[in-house]
């Protein structure tokens, strides 16, 4: 063998080795990451359940844990946040973000009775967005419409934004879609209950919420996956 | 991982990283070693170094003086100044030496470089080994030895250099610092394997039996240094390479400058080797060469402008698209930092890693360019610099250099 081919060989098997070693680091790290959003998707599970245990038991809303409802959703707005993230980096029809992504939804949907619950017998009135989107292509003003959302839910923290990838093939949100009455005309937005549809700008957003919503409060909101 | 244009950034990956790992393999290998042992020669056949000028009175004195404090027998070597109808004080300087009994002095109407060497090289029909050295570039006294080393193998035909950037200061000549060093370890793995197919201005020497078999240099695209590499290349003489011969260069001070420079070489490469060249390519009658340097160089080219040309579409679809997604929203909220903290927010990708490896092996090479060549100055800033700029100025003259040759444009020499 010529000292050509010999090195033309052994580079080859050299490419090859770091290509492979590159390849089974960067999988190894989403799957690491996947492994996270798991990890803190079943301790949210966990922890819904025994909020509704809780209201199960007292017959009534724990009110008083409501300060744990706070750290509840602090922790699913940072697993929205790392989904989003995942879904990113693998593809929004990779098989396991899609798994997550729908525990991640029911998680939220769970999330957005009881706080339904809670409003109705606790001295506490948040005010609620569930937000339809599409990651299809076929909603060009959904970028704009999550980017609005982001932007009010940091400026007005009590704002609790649930956003629903509204091709995701879950029974739970099929049903939310169908009591909300949501059409695929996207994005579409239940405002307290109001359903409308379309993004034209911040401002006439804005208008769609009670003046109660922009008032300064210290509760907390929850983050999609948009 | 979606499809996209970024998508082609791979293969291109996968050819460098192939590329580098090939010549870092030569590098290790026993004949790239061995050539690294080499002694200094005590052999002295007759040298002639020719300085061609044109409008070089600024730097020509210093480079005869240096050729002039070359270690070797004085009565073997001469020093033949070409001034090629230079229009400023050239003339006067290259008068200072004329009383040296080295020096010759030729003075011709102007004709471009090719035509002052081939003068030069008329002038000494009794030299072994014909040499040539830019007017602005300089020589280590102990230079021609380590050259003239190589040429006692019998089947060495020309030898290179060792090159690198003059005191280099501006920001530009600090990159091309980087980039020189680089070229050392470079030119010296290629000249293992035969691969070289440029011979540059600066200090390149030859047999003379080199120009009576295939004749003198041609105009070539204003590239005759790579026409010559190429011809004897194609009649399948041997280039070597002199790792520890230091020669300074003087280099573009300035982008525009820079971007002169480069396109003219870049459109000489393109135009030898696809107009003239191109039964080389893929030949394997010429080994490493036709299989291997210039089908990677060819890539090489064509991966800068369509990776520059990928990223300028993707960076323009992605600021248009961030315009109209925060069109309406207050900038402070745009512009104030969202940053996410720990592990699971690492950008680490494939395209990352792998680029991270091409620099990685990159500076290698520089490093041991440096220490091989042991070529003085500080080294790492100026890979700083370089890695900083580099990949942002380089497919500048690698559009331009594409359209010249598309549209046949000729540019001036400066």
């Amino acid at each position: 063998m010529s000292l050509l081919t010999r090195n033309a060989v052994l580079a080859l098997g050299i490419t090859l080795l770091i290509i492979g070693t590159v390849t089974y680091a960067v999988h190894y790290m989403d799957q690491q990451r996947l492994a996270d959003i798991t990890a803190i998707e079943a301790r949210l599970s966990t922890d819904t359940l025994s909020l509704e245990t809780q209201f199960s038991l007292l017959e009534n809303a724990p009110c008083e844990n409501l300060s744990e409802g706070t750290s509840f959703s602090k922790e699913l707005s940072d697993l929205g946040d790392r989904l989003s993230f995942a879904e990113g980096r693998l593809g929004s029809n990779d098989p396991q973000v899609v798994q997550l992504k729908k525990e991640y939804v029911l998680l939220e949907i769970r999330d957005y009775l009881l706080m339904q619950k809670l409003s109705k017998t606790c001295a506490v009135k948040p005010v609620t967005v569930l937000y339809f989107y599409s990651n299809a292509g076929d909603c060009s003003a959904c970028d704009r419409a999550g980017y609005a959302l982001s932007y009010l839910r940091q400026t007005y923290p009590h704002l609790r934004v649930y956003s629903f990838d509204y091709n995701l093939d879950l029974g739970a949100l099929k049903t939310l879609v169908a009591v909300e009455k949501v059409k695929d005309t996207l994005p579409a937005f239940v405002i307290q209950g109001k359903l409308s549809y379309g993004f034209t700008s911040l401002t006439k957003l804005e208008a769609a919420f009670p003046k109660s919503a922009f008032a300064t409060s210290t509760a907390t909101s929850t983050v999609g996956t948009n | 991982m979606s499809w996209g244009p970024d998508l082609l950034i791979y293969p291109f990956l996968f050819i460098a990283i192939y590329f580098e790992t090939f010549l870092l393999v030569t590098f290790l290998s026993a004949p790239a070693r061995a050539r690294r042992k080499r002694r200094i020669s005590n052999s002295t056949p007759r040298v002639a170094i020719i300085v061609p000028c044109y409008n070089e009175e600024r730097t020509v004195a210093a480079t005869v003086k240096s050729l002039l404090a070359l270690d070797y027998p004085r009565e073997k070597l001469t020093v033949v100044l070409v001034d090629d109808g230079s229009t400023d004080s050239t003339p006067k300087v290259m008068a200072h030496f004329k009383e040296i009994p080295q020096v010759t002095i030729i003075r011709k109407e102007n004709g471009g470089k090719h035509t002052a060497l081939n003068a030069g090289i008329r002038a000494v029909p009794n030299a072994e080994l014909i040499g040539c050295l830019d007017a602005d570039s300089f020589v280590e006294p102990d230079a021609l030895r380590e050259v003239v080393a190589c040429f006692a193998e019998p089947e060495v035909m020309a030898t290179t250099a060792a090159m690198s950037v003059h005191e280099p200061k501006t920001i530009f000549e600090r990159v091309q610092h980087a980039e020189y060093i680089f070229g050392i370890t470079v030119r010296h793995i290629l000249s293992t394997i035969n691969g070289l197919y440029v011979t540059p201005g600066p200090f390149s020497l030859y047999r003379a039996t080199v120009f009576e078999q295939l004749g003198g240099f041609i105009a070539a695209h204003q590239t005759e240094d790579m026409e010559m590499a190429l011809r004897m290349q194609r009649a399948h003489m041997v280039i070597e390479n002199a790792p520890r011969a230091r020669v300074y260069t003087k280099v573009p001070r300035t982008l525009p400058k820079l971007l002169t420079q480069r396109t003219r070489w870049t459109s000489g490469f393109l135009r030898n080797v696809i107009f003239s060249y191109r039964d080389l390519i893929a030949n394997p009658r010429h080994g490493a060469l036709g299989l291997v340097v210039l089908p990677f160089a060819l890539l090489s080219f064509a991966s800068g402008v369509l990776l520059f040309g990928t990223a300028i579409f993707l960076f323009g679809q992605q600021t248009a698209h961030m315009i109209s997604v925060t069109s309406g929203i207050p900038l402070s909220y745009t512009l104030a930092p969202r940053l996410h903290f720990g592990w699971f927010y690492l950008p680490i990708s494939g395209l990352l890693l792998l680029s991270g490896s091409i620099l990685l092996i990159t500076m290698t090479f520089m490093i041991i360019g440096k220490r091989m060549s042991h070529t003085p100055g500080r080294l790492i800033p100026n890979v700083l610099v370089y890695l900083l700029l580099y990949g942002f100025v380089s497919p500048l003259w690698l559009f331009r250099a594409m359209a010249d040759t598309v549209t046949g444009t000729h540019r001036t020499w400066r």
